[in-house]
Formats: C-alpha cells, sequence, structure tokens
C-alpha cells in the first residue's frame, strides 16, 4: 500500500503546487480509490478527512468536526481516539498487503482504544466508562459491554499517532477494549455515514449502500481522531473516516433483485473448449480467476451522484489503480488523469455529473503469446506483506488446549521486528513458561527469538490476560509461537444465551516495528500492522439434557451398589436380640455401678482422713 | 420397622436365601435380553424428532442441479481419467482443479503401519472460506477416492468438486466448508481429523498446512455406482461405537425424504417394512457394529473428536441422478450452517430400529445393566458364601442354623487374589500378540494361541491343585473376585458402549454357574466343552465363519482398527472377558481339596 501513498503524495505535489500548506490546513476532503485484486476481487477505500482547529472545537464550535462525537470526546477528556468495526477476513496470500498499511483496520467486530486525560487510573477507568457507553449509544453497537474484563492497557504495541504537545504521559492513559463477538452490520453504517459532512447525500458516501458493505468479502470501518500540529501554525483536531472493502466482483455483479446464485443456462456457462470431452451438456468451466468487467454501477448497486460540494477540489474524488494500459471508460463530465506511476488513474468529476466507470474485460491473449502477459496487464502486482500470520488453536477437549501462530517471514533478505499483542478472557488461563517460538524445520527451542515479553495475569471475573510479546523473525523462515491454557470451569449464570457455541476470543494484534524505531516519532513507530482472525473457545458446558442425567444416574447406581457391597464385604451385621441388650434399665444400672464406685472411693477418702486425724 | 429390619435380619440367615442367587442372575440374564428384544414394540421406542431448531432442514429451496450437470459431466471425465493414477499424480490433478475455483489448497501425507503392513496416502482438501466469516466454524464435506469395500468413488469425488465450484458461488456461508478426498476410507480421514486437533503423531501424519474453525460437522459421499440410483444409504456408526447426535441423522432423513423425496435406510436394510423383525433386525445390526467398534466409513473418525458425521451411499435402481444427492447434501449443508451452536440438543445414545423409530439410552440401557448385574449379584452370594462353615456340603444337616452363622470362617484370600490377578494379567499377552504380529504370522498366531488356551486352563487348574491344593473356599473365591471384576468392568463399559457391554456380558454370562464337579467328571467335561464353545478365540471363529470372513481378514482389521482408530473393543476381550473366561474355566476343572472339607465336616 505504500506505493498507493506515494503514488497520491505524487500526485499531490503535481496538482497542488499552488498551496501545498492547504493540505494540512484543507478542512475537509474524501477519497475513493479502487483497485482490482487477484481471484476477482475489487478493493475499495473509502477516505473521509476533516479538520477543526484546536482552539474552535475546545469553543464547541464545530464546522466539519461532528459535534455529536466531539461533544462526547470533551466530555470524557479523550485526547485520540480509534474505533474500529471489522468483518471478514483479509486473505494475504492472494491479496498482499493490506490497504494503508494495516493501519485503519481491527480485528471481526469491535475495537477501541483511545488516550484519555486523567490524573490517576481510577479516573482514566472512569472516563472509559463514559466514553464506551456514549460512543455504544451513538454508533449503536454494545460498546458498553468493554468492562474490566475486556480491558487493557497496552504497553508495547501502540503509540499515539497525533502530537500531544502538551501533556505528558503520567497523565495520558491508554486503553484498548476489544469485542470480538460484536456482528457488524447496517446500524453501525448508518451512524457512520452521519458524522460526514454530506452525510452520504452526495460524494463518494452515495456509493456506500449496506447489502453491497456487508456481502463484501471482508470490511473495516475506521474512525480516528487525533490532533496534528504542523510545525508552523496551529494545532488542529483531525478526523480520519476510513472504509475499506474487498467485493467479490462476481457475487456483486448479481441484481439486487435476484441475489441467488441459480446456475446459468448452459449456454451461458464459461467453458474451457480446449477440452476433448467439450461438448454441449459437457463444460470444464474456465478459470475462476478470469477476469472480469464491472461497471462502478454494477459492483455498487447505484451511481455515484456528483462530489460533496465542501470538499476540497484539489483532491480528485475517485482513483482507479490499474495499469496505464488498460483502457476504462467514463461517463461525461468526468475527466481521467493518469498519474506518472502508470499503475495508478484519478477522475476529477464536474459538480454535477454522475461517475460511471465501465472497466472492460481483456480479451485473451492470441494464440502463441504466454498467458502469464494477461495477469501482468490485467492488475497491478499486489505488494508482498511483511509477515504473514495465521492463528489457530491446538489440541482438544474440555480441559485445556493450547494456541499456535505461524508466522511467515516472506522476505529473503530482512529480518522483521514486530510486537505480538493476545488480550484473553479471564477463563482462558495460560500458562506462561509454555510459551516457545520456534523456528520450522530446526529443533529445539529458540530463546533468542523472544526479546521482550509484557505479560499481566488475569484476575477471575475481574480482568483477563493481556500479553505483548517482542519478537524477531530471521529472514525466509517460519515460526511457530505456542502456548498452552487450560480452561476454566464458569459459574452457572456465566454462561450466554447459546453457550455451546463457545466464546469469541479476540484477534492478535501485531505491529511490526518501522527498522529505524526508537524515533520517538510515532508514525514511524509501526511500519505495518496485522491481526489473526479470532478464535472460537469451548468450554465446559453444562448440559441437562438426557445423556447427561443417564450417566449421572447410573453413575450414582454403581456408587451405591459399591457403598452396599462394601458394607457387606467389611462389616458384620447382627440383629439387636444377638448383640448386647440396650435398654433404659441396662443404662440406669450401668449409672448407678458408675456412680456407686464413685461414692465408694469418697467414702474411702473420708474415712482415711479420718483415721488421721485420730492419729494426729 | 425394627420389627421389619430384624424379620429381615432373620430371613438373611435363612439358608434358602443363599440358594436364591443363581435364580436371580439366571433372571436378570433372561430379563434383559427379553428387555432388549421388546425395544422394537411401539410401545417402547419412539418417533424421531428434530430437536435443534435452528436446523430447519428441509426448509429451503435447494438450486443445485441445471447446467451444474454439465459441470458434473466435466468434472467427471477428469475424475475417469484417474482412474489407475498413483495418489500423488490424483492430488496433483485435484488440486489444480480445486485451485481453477479459487480455493486455497492444502496436501498432507500419512503413514500408518499395521500388522506388518503400510498404510500410505496422502490427503489433499481446500477451505471455501466463509464469504463473510471469520476462520472460527467450519463444516467438511469428505469423499474418499476409494470406499470402505474399495471400490472407486467417482461420482462422489467428482460431485463434491461440483459442490465446491456451486457453493462458491453462494455468499449466505456461515461457517467454512472443507472438501477433503481422501485415498482411502478409514487411515486418510482419521490422519487429516487427528492432524486437525493436533492430536497426530508427528513421525507417522504430517501437520496440516492450512487449518480453519471448529468443526461443526462433516458429511461423507460415498457414491459408487454409475446408474441412477432410489435410495441413500446412511452410516453413523463411529469409532468404539460413539454415535453422532441424532439430530444429524433426523436432518439427512427429512431433506431426503420430506424435500427429495428419496427415501433413506439404515445399517444395510436395503427393504424395510417397518414391522418388528426388520426393526429387531435392523437394532442388531446397529448392535453388533457399535460393539465392534470399527470404523465404518470415512465419517467415522470424526466422531471421537465430537465432529458429528454420517456418510450417505446412494443404492438401488431408481431415477434419482447426482444433482439429486447433490441436492441433499446442499440442503443438509444449508442446515449445518444454520447452526448457532454446536450440535448438542438431541441424543448421542440411542438405537436406531428404522430411520424414523428410536430408543434412547435410558429405555435400553437397563438391559446391559441387568446382564452386568448378575455377574454382581453372584459375587457377592459367592463372598457370602464362602464366609459361612461348609455350607456348600452341610447344608441340609444344619440342625440349628442361628447358632452356626455366628460362626464364620477366616476366608484364605491371598490365593484366590493371586490367581484372578494372573489372569487379568496374562490378558496382556494376547492384546500385544494380536496386534503387533505381522500380518503372516496373524492366522498361525491365533491358531496357535487357540490351542494353548484351550489347554491352558487344565494346565493352571494342574498348577492349583498340585501345589497349592485349594480349597473348595477359595475355587468360591476365585470365581467370586473375577466375576465381581466383569460385573464392575461391564456396567460401567454400558454406559460408553452398550452393545459391547452387552454382547459381552451374554457371552461371559455361562461364568456365572460354573462351579468345580469334583465328583461328576462328566459334569466337568460337559462344562469345559461347553466353555470353550464360548471362549473368545472360538466366538471369533464361529462369527467368522458365519458371516464368511476369514480369521485372518477379521484380525488383521481389529489390528488395523486398533493401530489406526484406536479401537477398545481388543482392550475389552483380551483383559476384560478372556480373564474372566481363563478364572471360569479353572473354576470348573477344580479339583478343592477333600480333607479340608472332611475336617470342616467333621
Amino acid at each position: 500500500m505504500r506505493q498507493y501513498f506515494l503514488s497520491f503524495l505524487l500526485f499531490l505535489f503535481a496538482s497542488l503546487s499552488l498551496c501545498v500548506s492547504s493540505v494540512v490546513a484543507a478542512d475537509y476532503h474524501e477519497q475513493l480509490v479502487l483497485r482490482p485484486l487477484p481471484l476477482s476481487a475489487l478493493l475499495a477505500s473509502f477516505n473521509f478527512r476533516s479538520n477543526t482547529s484546536l482552539s474552535e472545537f475546545e469553543a464547541h464550535n464545530f464546522r466539519f468536526f461532528p459535534r455529536s462525537l466531539g461533544q462526547i470526546l470533551q466530555h470524557a477528556g479523550t485526547r485520540e481516539l480509534h474505533l474500529r468495526f471489522s468483518l471478514g477476513r483479509w486473505d494475504a496470500e492472494s491479496w498482499g498487503a493490506r490497504p494503508w498499511d494495516g493501519a485503519r483496520e481491527g480485528g471481526t467486530g469491535v475495537e477501541l482504544w483511545a488516550w484519555l486525560e486523567a490524573d490517576t487510573d481510577d479516573e482514566a477507568d472512569k472516563k472509559w466508562r463514559t466514553l464506551t457507553n456514549a460512543l455504544s449509544g451513538l454508533f449503536c453497537a454494545s460498546l458498553n459491554f468493554i468492562d474490566g474484563t475486556r480491558t487493557t492497557r497496552p504497553v508495547m504495541s501502540f503509540r499515539p499517532e497525533g502530537n500531544h504537545p502538551n501533556s505528558t504521559s503520567t497523565n495520558t492513559h491508554l486503553l484498548y477494549g476489544v469485542l470480538p463477538h460484536e456482528v457488524v452490520c447496517t446500524e453501525n453504517l448508518t451512524p457512520f455515514l452521519k458524522l460526514l459532512p454530506c452525510k452520504g447525500k452526495a460524494g463518494i458516501a452515495t456509493l456506500l449502500d449496506g447489502h453491497k458493505l456487508f456481502d463484501a468479502s471482508w470490511q473495516s470501518m475506521a474512525i480516528d481522531v487525533r490532533p496534528v500540529c504542523p510545525a508552523d501554525g496551529e494545532c488542529v483536531l483531525e478526523i480520519e473516516q476510513t472504509i475499506d472493502m474487498v467485493l467479490d466482483i462476481e457475487r456483486s455483479k448479481r441484481p439486487r433483485g435476484n441475489p441467488i446464485p441459480r446456475p446459468p443456462p448452459g449456454h451461458e456457462l464459461l467453458c474451457d473448449t480446449s477440452k476433448p470431452y467439450h461438448a454441449d451438456d459437457t463444460c470444464f468451466p474456465a478459470d475462476y480467476n478470469a477476469n472480469h468487467d464491472w461497471m462502478l454501477s454494477q459492483i455498487f448497486g447505484k451511481n455515484m451522484k456528483g462530489i460533496c460540494p465542501l470538499t476540497n477540489p484539489s483532491v480528485p474524488p475517485v482513483c482507479l489503480q490499474v495499469p496505464g494500459s488498460r483502457s476504462v471508460y467514463v461517463s461525461n463530465g468526468v475527466l481521467e488523469k493518469k498519474n506518472a506511476d502508470g499503475v495508478s488513474r484519478c477522475f476529477e468529476i464536474q459538480p454535477d455529473a454522475d461517475l460511471e466507470m465501465v472497466l472492460p474485460r481483456i480479451d485473451p491473449p492470441a494464440e502463441g503469446e504466454p498467458a502469464q502477459s494477461v495477469e501482468v496487464q490485467e492488475l497491478v502486482k499486489p505488494e508482498t506483506p511483511l509477515l504473514y500470520a495465521e492463528r489457530s488453536f491446538t489440541g482438544h477437549g474440555q480441559e485445556r488446549g493450547g494456541v499456535q501462530t505461524i508466522l511467515r517471514n516472506p522476505s529473503p533478505d530482512s529480518e522483521v521486528e514486530f510486537i505480538y499483542m493476545e488480550t484473553l478472557p479471564w477463563f482462558m488461563r495460560i500458562y506462561l513458561h509454555t510459551i516457545e517460538a520456534r523456528i520450522d524445520g530446526q529443533a529445539g527451542k529458540q530463546n533468542n527469538l523472544i526479546e521482550e515479553v509484557y505479560y499481566r495475569p488475569a484476575l477471575d471475573r475481574a480482568r483477563g490476560t493481556q500479553l505483548e510479546v517482542r519478537m524477531r523473525i530471521p529472514p525466509a523462515s517460519t515460526v511457530f509461537l505456542t502456548y498452552d491454557f487450560e480452561k476454566s470451569i464458569l459459574r452457572y449464570t456465566e454462561y450466554p444465551p447459546d453457550a455451546n457455541r463457545g466464546f469469541d476470543v479476540a484477534a492478535a494484534v501485531i505491529t511490526i516495528l518501522s527498522p529505524d524505531t526508537h524515533k520517538s516519532d510515532k508514525r514511524g513507530f509501526a511500519a505495518y500492522t496485522l491481526r489473526t482472525t479470532s478464535l472460537l473457545c469451548s468450554l465446559p458446558t453444562p448440559d441437562f439434557s438426557m445423556p447427561y442425567n443417564v450417566i449421572i444416574f447410573t453413575s450414582t447406581a454403581v456408587a451405591l451398589a459399591f457403598g452396599g457391597m462394601f458394607n457387606i464385604l467389611v462389616r458384620r451385621f447382627v440383629a439387636a436380640d444377638e448383640g448386647p441388650e440396650v435398654s433404659i434399665s441396662g443404662l440406669k444400672q450401668r449409672l448407678r455401678s458408675r456412680l456407686g464406685k464413685v461414692f465408694e472411693r469418697l467414702q474411702q477418702k473420708t474415712k482415711e482422713v479420718k483415721v488421721q486425724q485420730k492419729k494426729d | 420397622m425394627p420389627r421389619l429390619l430384624s424379620g429381615a435380619l432373620r430371613l438373611r440367615r435363612d439358608p434358602r436365601i443363599l440358594k436364591l442367587p443363581p435364580y436371580l442372575s439366571l433372571l436378570c440374564i433372561l430379563v434383559g435380553v427379553v428387555w432388549l428384544f421388546l425395544l422394537p414394540r411401539d410401545e417402547y421406542s419412539r418417533r424421531t424428532y428434530i430437536s435443534e431448531n435452528a436446523l430447519l432442514p428441509g426448509q429451503v429451496h435447494t438450486y443445485f442441479g441445471g447446467s451444474d450437470q454439465n459441470v458434473f459431466r466435466a468434472y467427471k471425465h477428469e475424475v475417469n481419467a484417474l482412474v489407475d493414477k498413483s495418489n500423488i499424480e490424483i492430488n496433483d490433478r485435484l488440486e489444480s482443479i480445486i485451485k481453477g475455483l479459487g480455493l486455497k489448497v492444502g496436501r498432507q501425507n500419512f503413514t500408518y503401519h499395521s500388522a506388518g503392513q503400510v498404510h500410505s496416502g496422502e490427503n489433499v482438501y481446500a477451505i471455501l472460506q466463509a464469504p463473510r466469516g471469520d476462520a472460527t466454524e467450519a463444516i467438511v464435506l469428505v469423499a474418499a477416492w476409494k470406499n470402505a469395500k474399495e471400490e472407486l468413488n467417482r461420482n462422489g469425488v467428482s460431485l463434491i468438486l461440483t459442490l465446491a465450484r456451486y457453493f462458491k458461488r453462494w455468499s449466505l456461508w456461515s461457517k467454512d466448508i472443507i472438501f477433503l478426498v481422501t485415498p482411502d476410507s478409514i487411515a486418510g480421514p482419521q490422519a487429516w481429523v487427528d492432524a486437525y486437533h493436533d492430536a497426530h503423531d508427528s513421525a507417522r501424519v504430517d501437520s496440516l498446512p492450512l487449518k480453519s474453525g471448529l468443526l461443526q460437522g462433516a458429511i461423507a459421499v460415498d457414491y459408487v455406482q454409475e446408474h441412477r440410483f432410489e435410495s441413500i444409504h446412511i452410516v453413523y456408526d463411529g469409532v468404539n461405537g460413539q454415535l453422532p447426535n441424532l439430530d444429524l441423522i433426523n436432518s439427512v432423513v427429512n431433506i431426503a425424504g420430506g424435500q427429495m423425496g428419496i427415501s433413506t435406510t439404515l445399517q444395510e436394510m436395503w427393504r424395510h417394512d417397518d414391522k418388528y423383525p426388520d426393526r429387531l433386525r435392523t437394532m442388531l445390526r446397529g448392535m453388533l457394529k457399535q460393539g465392534l467398534g470399527l470404523a465404518s466409513g470415512p465419517h467415522s473418525s470424526f466422531i471421537p473428536y465430537h465432529v458429528d458425521a454420517v456418510t450417505l451411499q446412494p443404492f438401488g435402481e431408481g431415477w434419482q441422478d447426482e444433482m439429486a444427492m447433490g441436492r441433499v447434501v446442499e440442503g443438509t449443508f444449508r442446515s449445518l450452517n444454520n447452526l448457532l451452536e454446536h450440535l448438542h440438543q438431541s441424543f448421542f445414545f440411542y438405537l436406531l430400529m428404522q430411520r424414523e423409530r428410536f430408543v434412547s439410552i435410558g429405555t435400553y440401557l437397563p438391559s446391559a445393566m441387568l446382564v452386568a448385574a448378575n455377574f454382581t449379584i453372584m459375587a457377592i452370594a459367592l463372598w457370602v458364601k464362602s464366609g459361612q462353615p461348609g455350607a456348600e456340603v452341610a447344608e441340609g444337616q444344619e440342625a440349628k442354623p442361628a447358632e452356626k452363622s455366628n460362626l464364620a470362617v477366616e476366608r484364605h484370600l491371598f490365593l484366590p487374589l493371586g490367581v484372578v490377578t494372573v489372569c487379568q494379567f496374562l490378558g496382556a499377552l494376547p492384546l500385544y500378540l494380536f496386534n503387533h504380529a505381522p500380518e503372516s504370522m496373524l492366522t498361525p498366531a491365533f491358531f496357535i494361541f487357540s490351542s494353548l488356551n484351550m489347554a491352558l486352563p487344565h494346565l493352571l487348574s494342574h498348577l492349583l491343585t498340585t501345589y497349592y491344593a485349594p480349597s473348595a473356599q477359595q475355587y468360591q473365591l476365585i470365581k467370586s473376585f473375577s466375576l465381581l471384576l466383569l460385573g464392575m468392568f461391564l456396567s460401567s463399559l454400558a454406559t460408553l458402549n452398550f452393545s459391547l457391554a452387552f454382547l459381552v456380558g451374554l457371552l461371559a454370562s455361562p461364568l456365572t454357574f460354573m462351579q468345580p464337579w469334583p465328583r461328576a467328571p462328566a459334569m466337568r467335561t460337559a462344562c469345559t466343552i461347553f466353555l470353550n464353545a464360548v471362549a473368545p478365540t472360538a466366538v471369533l471363529v464361529i462369527g467368522a465363519t458365519y458371516w464368511n470372513l476369514s480369521v485372518d481378514t477379521v484380525l488383521r482389521e481389529a489390528a488395523f482398527a486398533w493401530d489406526v482408530c484406536g479401537t477398545y473393543t481388543p482392550v475389552v476381550v483380551w483383559c476384560v472377558w478372556w480373564p474372566a473366561w481363563l478364572a471360569g474355566s479353572v473354576t470348573v476343572l477344580g479339583r478343592p481339596d477333600e480333607r479340608d472339607i472332611k475336617a470342616k465336616t467333621a
């Protein structure tokens, strides 16, 4: 994605030679970048950015900054906020590096982290609670369920993105919360769009439709609020809203009225006619990989309606990243500008024009031409990510388990240093001594892979486990990071409805440090961020249905039978008339004889005393 | 109450009470068997029902068909072209086809050694990632290249390729779908499932390169026949008699029958009139399979990991084509896709007697428990009896039982305990022998062992009488301890594998009535011959002859099941049943020391 940034900047420099400083100062801009990906996917990145100066913000003078969010931030003393809603998974193997270098995405569900201004930890917690509850209402998400057990204070993984000139580390607190089970859906999109100055009525936001967005193979909505202080000039508060989604072109092209993928009529099938058995009723399907032609309105279900009048006119609203040699047809009133890098082009749109874009299919190569050249022409080759990560559970059963993360460094010559962060629920008790990193193909464990571990153990029902590991992976190698854990048994009432589904475990966050770290610059801190998929942990769940009852019942029966038998084996039963008699009269007699003895002894003593007295 | 208690205590001293246990034991066995035979009646069995509402079987339209048939034919051609190729070549081609569909493909090697044979191969599988899902849950579609009878599963493999292409088009999957093609029906799936749960021995089975989330269910397609089919045969027996959740079977029955109009059958009952004899036969076949605990198809290996799975086999002459089979699979997958939770609602312990009739564990368990209880009753009776002086000879002559009962005889425990312990530990020998002998040695080893087995009781008995001269009481104690162990083992086993416990209990039931015959050589010989006829080895030979199998096949299968699937039936046979049989045979051949008895009666 760095490529994209470079080209973007290049373009800015080219077109904005008049007012370079206005890039930061411009109050609002929006941009959509479309990038076709392999396997007939299309990445659409929507980016909306607006600024307000800090002085105006503090004076409650909101212009482009959404008032509803601004008031929440002020009330909760929030200096910087990052909120993510994500669904699906990014297929790094085929799609390459993540958009924005992974900086604008979260794990499945909802993720929230913020820097709060507070003097003590308790105060920070209180403000955090205020913030999550308010955001929960604003975004129609269950953010209020981010309680103490789901909140952590990461130590190494996150650094502030904005400039915080007059704050110290003692009074800003970073809190991080995640809800892996939260299902992101249309009710979260509507409030998201409402924060935009044009509210989704004009500009690129008109393309955002719940049906398409949530049918995407992967999507991530992000809100980032941070103070930015340029070297010269006043500090501004910047809000950046990002939506990234990967659409399956074939699926998106289906008409909305008929979304069922019925088998097409036989003559419409794309067949590989080179097969010897090819016939009217026999069809080997042509490669799924085959390129598709698409239209913007087909993919998004509607046209883009004009441009938002508030946007900075110098930033082109739509860009497309396909090789420069590919032809693209656009509607009237749209101006195509190819960028110098040869892999991207942008479109300038007349204020009243609707944008329609057609990317025609590339015809298969002529006979004799190598097939590979088509692929090269068709798409911009995806960039290889710095690291591949895959996490899964090991083991089976209800008592113990393990987590295994496979980390692969694809680079042939440079090593990767990163921080691996896990936030686990308290009922997964990890055995820290079992944490082990080994390089695939080398026996034994390599201690030098793990450089630093920060571990904060869980407290039952109070807080979750926090684990941060700084590691270094040598070039072109695969590392297995494993640890074991024990599953706790929950109290009866602590099980959620649908307890047999299992419990979601949040994605691990992997922050790759840029090679020249240790500079305090926050943007230079993380070179790339990625998240693993979330996991489903099944805990022992009480089950009161038939088999359970039967097992309990039979075990009881066996235990009773054993008890009775054991008694028969070791005891001798005798009838009451056979044993020593037990009755009240007998008891009386025994008591009397005991008392009699005592009396006798007393009498003897008194006699002895008398005898002695007599002697004296 | 005290009067009742003392009455009971007086009754306890009644010598007649000691005559009761053998009859009680016999009654337990009879009631247990009759109970089982009553189960197929309408009064004792129940109609099946869908317990998990989320499944909604047969509630969705299935669209598989139309031009997918053209694709199916093409894949069929591709599969036919691979028929005589090696496993690797087949997988290379399958991999390229599946990759062409845009799925991720993984391969896994495995090598198992069993009975001196090497079972190796390579699994190939593909993961269709749920379009909007996170890798948290998955369902599996399996087709073995060769089915359990070593027939080529051409249609099955082609069908899952076509279904993979078809499923890819849908965006409604909430779980990943894994398509697995294994070279054989038992070892391949076993290796794959073991590796999926990281329970594999990495020296023999490779780890999986690709993984998804928790497995929620699996369907195996075993579609061998080339012509159109009539019905679907559902195979559901897991390893060690574990069964999939009844809801899964019900869903398939419901989808095939209610939606597609395809009838379903169980346990190779190709015709079923839903009358008592057919029901009984279905149930007994199911019990036998469950009792043997062998893997019956690719689905069997999934069940021990709590992944509910069945194999679907089309059969018969009819008018249903491959697309109908595909729609059944599609419907089942749509149902499984609806699941919010792991299948847990319905029964895991049941006996099916028709596709829509079952008995649950609460109804059938008493029969196995009664059979197991007969051993315990007898064991307790013998223990009590052994503590009474000369009870076995002098019952009739007792003039004053009340006085006599206060006198208890000291039990000489050492020898009986020793004999029973030795018998139990001897069981490890055949267990090791039959699971580690190479294939060529299996049959000779078996016949040598069988003949030794016939001589062993005589040898042990001779050693005992010569060196230890056990008394009648000690024989009683030997029998008591061995029956006690048997009863304990079987009643616990009945909760895990009902059928195995019942069958072993029934075959071992003559042991309850065995006793030394010091003065009746004819009786002793008769008992010995009878016991030899119900010895584990003899039962094995008789069973093999009845089902037209060679002993060699049976032994090889057993060793394979032990080595690959972890079947525990051999442990039950050699460490529970055989020691009890040995102890029983020794008792029959016993010659209690006469002097001892005389001394006591004097």
